[in-house]
C-alpha cells in the first residue's frame, strides 16, 4: 500500500512539473531537481541555486479555455482588478489562479507586518514617533494604544514641531507599510506644492508608527493645527496591498466622532494616482479650511 | 464651497442632409458620479429627447445652394414649437452631412446657424464625424458595449452610407460611400427619371445601362444598378480588396476591418426598408418619395443576408444621426481650468500631439520637440488657437509630471508670450497635478485648462464650451475624427 501510494505520488509530482515547465514556469534544471528528489524517497531540500522566482501571466489575461463570447470576458476584467475570468480546473481553480491567490495573500500579509524601512524615513525626510503600541502584534491586538502617542512620542513632537500652523501632514503606516513606501514618494511632494501654491501655513510631515486613524486626534491636541491630515495605509485587500487613505479632520477635540472626518481613500497606481491625489486633496483641504468643518458636517455646508 | 452635484443642459442637433432636414432637442443630466471617498468625476448621467422635430425636406435653391433662409426659418418655427428661446440652448452641434456638405454654401450656412442657435451650438461636418454620430444615435455604439460584440452602423442616406464600427462602445473605424437612395430622382409615385447624379451614373457604366432623365423605367430595368450599388455597401464590410464599382464610391479610406464584425445596424432614410418585411413590388411604392431608397432598403438587406450578416434593429432608423448629433456630441472633461469666465467659449481649437513616442526624459528635450512640432505645423503663423494633446507624462510620478511641466513652458513659450490660454489635453489621469504644477513653475498667472482623460487626435479640432458644475469641468466638443490609418 506504501508502495502503491509512492507510486501515485510520482506520478503526480511529475504531471505537476511537467504542467509548469510547459507553461514556462520551471526551468529544466528545476524540474529535473524536483524530480530527482521526488524518485530518492528523501524530503525535498530546496536547492537555492536553482530557485527561480515564479512569474504570473498578466492579471488581464482571460483564463477560460473556451469562452462563449471573449469580448465580453475582456470588458469585464477590465472594469474589475476582482478574480473573475479565470477558468477552473474541474470543481477547483487553476494552478495559477491559486499560485496567484497565494501570492497575493502573503503580499497582504507582509504589507501589515513589515516596517516602513528606515532608509525610507531617511530619504523622504521624515521625523519618526510611535504610538504607544510598542509591537506590531501589540498594534494589531489593541486598537486604543494605537491610537494615541508613546510618552515618548508625545515629548519629542512638543518640543520640535511647530505649533499653530493651518495644516500638520502625518504619514502613518496603519495597515499597510507598503502602501506608505509605494505612494509617499509622489503624494507627498505634490500636496506640499499645492498646500504652498495656496499660501497655506503647513507644519513640517513627521512619521508614526504603529498609527491608527486617530492618532491624528492626539497630535492635532498638542500641536494645535487647523487641519489635520494622516496619510494612512489601508487594510490590504488581495486586489492591492498598496491602498492608501487620506483621513482629514478640522480641529479634533474630545467630541470627535468619526463622522466628522473626511476621507479620500483608493489612493494607488491603480486607483487614484498618488501625485493626482495630492493635487486634489489640496482642493479638499482648502474646501475644509473656507468651511471650518470637516466630515459631515462639511457635506452639509455644501 | 458650494457646489450642485447634479446639473442639466439643454443640446440642440440640426442635421441638415442631402435630402432631409431635421433637429432635436434634449436635456443633458451631468453629475459627479464619484462616490465621495474619489477624485470628483462628472459624466453626463441621462439623455432625453424633449423635442422632435418633423422631418423636413432639405431646403435648395437648386441643386447646389442650401436655402439658408429656409433653414433658419425650420429652426424659428422648431424652437418655438419647444418652447425654447435661443438663449436657453446650452451646446449642441449643426452637421451637414452627406452630398449636402460638399455643397457650396455650406459654411455660410455653418456660420449662420451657429450664431442664430444659441450661444454655444458649433458646426461639425465632415464623414467620418457624422458616422459615428449616426452609430451613436442608433443605438449601435451601447449595443456593442452592452453585449459586447462588435457592430457596425450603416447610414444609409439621401447620398451617402456612413460606417461606424463600435468595439466595447467605442468608434474603432469609419468610412463612407457614395451610395443612398436619393442618387437618381422620380416623379413621386411614377416612373420617369428627373434627374441621375454622378455616382449613380458611374454605377450604371460599371452595370451597362443607359438611363437619361425623362425617360420611364420598370422595376426589373432599375433593379440591377440598385442591386449593384447595394451590393458596394456590402463589399466594403466584407473584404479590403474591392471590386472597382465600390473603389469609384468610397469618399474616405475604407474600413480597415481589424475586428471581426459580429452585427450590423443600418439607420438612416432607407433603414425602415430594410427591416420591413417584403420588398416594393411597384414603381409606385419604389418612388413614393421620389427616390429609389425603398428599393436600395430592401436589396441592401438581401445583399447582407446572402453574405452572412446578422442584422440587428437599430433604436432609431431616420433620426439616428440628428439624435446622435444632439446628445452624443458632448464630452465633458475637467480638472485645471484657470480661467477668466469670458474667454471661454473657444472654437475651433487646433490640436497638437507633438509626442509620437515616449515623452523625453529633461524639460529641454521635451520643449524640443514641441518647438519643432510648432515650426512643422506653423503655429506661429495660425491666428487660432492650438492645444498640446498627450498621453500623459513619462511615468505618473511627481518628479515625471514637474518635469512634463517645465518643458510643456519652455516649449510654448513663443506662443504663451502672445497672451494666448495654455490648452492641455491628457489620457492620463493628471490633469489636476499637472496644472497644478504648470503654475508652481510659471513665472506669472497665466490662462490655463489642463483637462485629461480623453483621447484627441493630431490635428482634431475642439470647441471648449462654458464651465459647468460650479467651473469644475468644460463641455468639450470634438470635430474631426480620423483613426489610425
Ligand atoms: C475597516 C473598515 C471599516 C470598519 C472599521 C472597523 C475599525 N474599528 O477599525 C467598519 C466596518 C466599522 C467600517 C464602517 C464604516 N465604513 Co468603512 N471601511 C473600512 C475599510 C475596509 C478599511 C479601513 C482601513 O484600512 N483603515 C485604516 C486603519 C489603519 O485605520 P483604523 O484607525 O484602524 O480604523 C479606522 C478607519 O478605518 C475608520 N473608518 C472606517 N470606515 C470609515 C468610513 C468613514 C466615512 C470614516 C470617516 C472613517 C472610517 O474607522 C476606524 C476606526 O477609527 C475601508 C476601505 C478602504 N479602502 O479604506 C472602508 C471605508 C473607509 N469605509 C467606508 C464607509 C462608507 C463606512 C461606513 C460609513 C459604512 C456605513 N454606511 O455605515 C461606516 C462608518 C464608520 C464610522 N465609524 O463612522 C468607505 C468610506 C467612503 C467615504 N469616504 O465616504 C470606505 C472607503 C469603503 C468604501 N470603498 O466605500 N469601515
Amino acid at each position: 500500500m506504501a508502495v502503491a501510494n509512492n507510486e501515485l505520488e510520482k506520478v503526480i509530482i511529475q504531471s505537476v512539473m511537467e504542467e509548469l515547465a510547459k507553461k514556462g514556469l520551471l526551468s529544466q534544471k528545476g524540474k529535473d531537481h524536483v524530480m530527482a528528489a521526488a524518485m530518492m524517497d528523501t524530503p525535498l531540500v530546496p536547492n537555492t541555486e536553482s530557485e527561480e522566482m515564479v512569474t504570473f501571466p498578466p492579471q488581464e489575461e482571460m483564463q477560460i479555455s473556451n469562452p462563449f463570447n471573449a469580448d465580453a470576458v475582456k470588458a469585464m476584467k477590465k472594469l474589475t482588478p476582482a478574480r473573475i475570468g479565470i477558468g477552473r480546473a474541474g470543481t477547483r481553480p487553476k494552478t495559477m489562479s491559486l499560485l496567484r491567490f497565494l501570492a497575493d495573500h502573503a503580499v497582504a500579509q507582509d504589507a501589515v507586518f513589515l516596517d516602513v524601512s528606515e532608509g525610507f524615513l531617511q530619504r523622504m525626510n521624515l521625523m519618526s514617533v510611535q504610538s504607544a503600541a510598542v509591537s506590531k502584534d501589540e498594534f494589531l491586538q489593541r486598537p486604543d494604544l494605537g491610537r494615541r502617542l508613546s510618552e515618548e512620542a508625545v515629548k519629542i513632537v512638543s518640543e520640535k514641531c511647530e505649533k499653530n500652523v493651518q495644516v500638520q501632514i502625518l504619514i502613518v503606516d496603519g495597515l499597510s507599510s507598503t502602501a506608505i513606501e509605494a505612494n509617499i514618494p509622489d503624494l507627498l511632494p505634490a500636496l506640499m506644492q499645492g498646500l504652498k501654491s495656496a499660501g497655506i501655513k503647513v507644519g513640517a510631515p513627521f512619521f508614526v508608527k504603529n498609527g491608527r486613524v486617530w492618532v491624528q486626534d492626539h497630535v492635532a491636541s498638542i500641536v494645535n493645527s487647523e487641519v489635520i491630515i494622516s496619510l494612512i495605509g489601508e487594510r490590504p485587500g488581495l486586489g492591492t496591498a498598496e491602498s492608501l487613505s487620506a483621513y482629514m479632520i478640522y480641529r479634533p477635540n474630545e467630541t470627535t466622532v468619526e463622522a466628522d472626518r473626511t476621507v479620500i481613500s483608493n489612493i494607488h497606481k491603480g486607483g487614484i494616482p498618488p501625485a493626482e491625489a495630492g493635487a486634489h486633496l489640496t482642493d479638499v483641504i482648502q474646501q475644509i479650511l473656507a468651511a471650518k468643518a470637516s466630515g459631515v458636517k462639511l457635506n452639509q455646508q455644501k | 464651497m458650494p457646489e450642485s452635484t447634479n446639473q442639466k443642459i439643454t443640446s440642440v442637433g440640426i442635421d441638415i442632409g442631402t435630402t432631409t432636414t431635421q433637429l432635436v432637442i434634449s436635456q443633458l443630466t451631468i453629475e459627479n458620479t464619484a462616490s465621495g471617498t474619489l477624485v470628483p468625476r462628472v459624466e453626463i448621467t441621462d439623455k432625453e429627447v424633449i423635442h422632435r422635430s418633423r422631418i423636413y425636406f432639405t431646403p435648395l435653391l437648386d441643386r447646389d445652394l442650401i436655402n439658408a433662409v429656409e433653414v433658419s426659418k425650420i429652426v424659428e418655427t422648431e424652437y418655438k414649437a419647444a418652447g425654447l428661446t435661443p438663449e436657453m440652448i446650452d451646446t449642441g452641434a449643426v452637421i451637414i452631412t452627406g452630398e449636402t456638405a460638399k455643397k457650396e454654401n455650406a459654411k455660410a450656412i455653418i456660420d449662420a446657424l451657429a450664431g442664430f442657435a444659441g450661444d454655444f451650438v458649433v458646426a461639425t461636418a465632415g464623414a467620418n464625424l457624422e458616422a459615428i454620430y449616426a452609430g451613436k444615435g442608433s443605438g449601435a455604439a451601447l449595443y456593442s458595449a452592452q453585449r459586447h460584440q462588435v457592430t457596425v452602423n450603416i447610414d444609409v442616406g439621401g447620398g451617402t452610407s456612413n460606417y461606424a464600427m463600435f468595439h466595447e462602445g467605442k468608434a474603432v473605424d469609419s468610412s463612407c460611400l457614395n451610395v443612398g437612395g436619393h442618387l437618381i430622382e422620380f416623379e413621386r409615385h411614377g416612373d420617369r427619371i428627373t434627374y441621375i447624379s454622378e455616382p449613380a451614373k458611374i454605377a450604371l457604366k460599371h452595370t451597362g445601362q443607359r438611363l437619361q432623365p425623362g425617360e420611364r423605367v420598370t422595376l426589373p430595368q432599375l433593379r440591377p444598378i440598385v442591386k449593384a450599388m447595394a451590393g458596394c455597401v456590402v463589399d466594403v464590410l466584407k473584404t479590403s480588396v474591392h471590386t472597382e464599382l465600390t473603389k469609384e464610391l468610397l469618399m474616405t479610406p475604407p474600413l480597415q476591418l481589424a475586428h471581426p464584425i459580429r452585427k450590423v445596424m443600418i439607420s438612416g432614410g432607407v433603414a425602415d426598408y430594410v427591416y420591413a418585411l417584403n420588398g416594393p413590388t411597384t414603381m409606385a411604392e419604389v418612388t413614393a418619395f421620389g427616390d429609389f431608397g425603398p428599393l436600395l432598403g430592401w436589396e441592401l438587406k438581401v445583399c447582407l443576408e446572402r453574405d452572412g450578416f446578422v442584422l440587428e434593429k437599430p433604436a432609431e432608423t431616420v433620426r439616428a444621426t440628428v439624435i446622435g448629433t444632439g446628445t452624443q456630441s458632448v464630452n465633458l472633461s475637467g480638472s485645471t481650468i484657470h480661467l477668466q469666465e469670458n474667454t471661454l467659449p473657444i472654437r475651433n481649437v487646433m490640436v497638437i500631439s507633438p509626442f509620437t513616442s515616449l515623452i523625453p526624459e529633461t524639460p529641454q528635450g521635451i520643449a524640443e520637440v514641441i518647438k519643432n512640432e510648432i515650426l512643422r505645423l506653423q503655429v506661429d503663423h495660425f491666428e487660432g488657437i492650438a492645444a498640446i494633446a498627450m498621453k500623459g507624462p513619462r511615468t505618473m510620478s511627481f518628479a515625471n509630471i514637474n518635469i512634463l511641466a517645465q518643458g510643456l513652458l519652455l516649449g510654448m513659450h513663443d506662443y504663451l508670450c502672445k497672451a494666448k490660454p495654455l490648452i492641455l489635453v491628457v489620457e492620463a489621469d493628471c490633469g489636476k497635478v499637472l496644472g497644478q504644477c504648470i503654475n508652481a513653475s510659471a513665472n506669472k498667472p497665466l490662462e490655463l485648462i489642463c483637462i485629461d482623460q480623453l483621447e484627441v487626435d493630431n490635428c482634431d479640432y475642439i470647441d471648449i464650451g462654458k464651465p459647468l458644475m460650479g467651473g469644475r469641468v468644460v463641455p468639450v466638443v470634438l470635430k474631426t475624427l480620423v483613426f489610425n490609418r
